[in-house]
């Protein structure tokens, strides 16, 4: 009896180890940009880099519950959101956050009005930093923070958010649109301040 | 009782847009607009540079090469 017929569970027990390594490998060679977007859900690159180190863990180990062909970027960061979650991100939700009435062209109108009167496009947005775009981005509220991150940052689409937040794929529009306005409501103060108050 | 006002439309439509969710006909309404409103023009401008600057504002950032080393020793020994 030859080697190859007399142990097929040896070649099964092969194969898994190769179908693994291809699942890890891929999944590491996707960490980049995975990080990029959880350095933005949560609020410290500390907690960033825990959540990450917890992520590829649980990874990992549910590595066969993994479709093969679906999309792995989102698959780690539902794992990503739900670890999240788990860390007690629910008790800060804020869900009655005051109505916010600025529009969309709020923040350019903001900025436009606060500059030299040169305002085509690349001037208006040169009036912002990195820090006010940073700083803004960390005093969006959580559930609207999470979906701006995936959408905007990450490029997933709205049907990848909802399947990775787990919620309708209406919410995450909605969530997106009043998101947007939160974030460009939070560079207007950050970068000319809120003297109207 | 408040008039159609086409900018506030405008404006309303314009994250779809650019999402490229808006039907056929939404998406012709609002080029339509756009083609012929600098008010708004400008300001889809200015939305279009703000999400690549948004873009750009948060990659700056990369991943630590440290965490990169961690991950990687997560993975399931070879036997």
């Amino acid at each position: 009896m030859s080697e190859t017929t007399r142990d097929p569970d040896a070649r099964r027990l092969a194969t898994d180890a190769r179908d693994r390594v291809r699942f890890e490998e891929d999944a590491l060679a996707l960490s980049d940009q995975v990080y990029r977007v959880a350095r933005h859900l949560v609020g410290s690159r500390e907690e960033a880099e825990d959540l990450m180190q917890e992520t590829y863990a649980r990874a990992f180990r549910s590595w066969r519950s993994f479709q093969p062909g679906t999309n792995l970027r989102a698959w780690l960061l539902r794992i990503l959101t739900n670890l999240n979650i788990d860390r007690g991100r629910r008790q800060q939700r804020t869900p009655d956050m005051q109505p916010l009435e600025e529009g969309d062209y709020f923040l350019y109108n903001k900025l436009e009005t606060s500059g030299d009167g040169v305002n085509d496009a690349d001037r208006v947005v040169e009036r912002l930093s990195q820090n006010d775009v940073v700083a803004a981005l960390s005093d969006v509220p959580h559930d609207f923070r999470d979906v701006v991150v995936l959408v905007d940052i990450g490029d997933f689409t709205y049907a990848d958010a909802a399947q990775i937040l787990d919620i309708p794929i209406g919410t995450v529009m909605s969530r997106l649109h009043r998101g947007r306005r939160i974030l460009k409501q939070a560079m207007a103060e950050s970068a000319v301040g809120g003297e109207e108050s | 009782m408040t008039a159609y006002d086409p900018c506030s439309h405008c404006e309303e439509m314009m994250q779809p847009y650019m999402d490229r969710v808006l039907t056929e006909a939404e998406r012709a309404e609002a080029e339509a607009h756009l083609d012929g409103c600098s008010y708004c023009r400008k300001r889809y401008r200015f939305e279009a540079k703000l999400r690549q600057f948004v873009q750009r504002a948060v990659a700056i950032e990369p991943m630590p090469v440290e965490l990169k080393t961690k991950l990687a020793a997560l993975r399931t020994p070879l036997e």
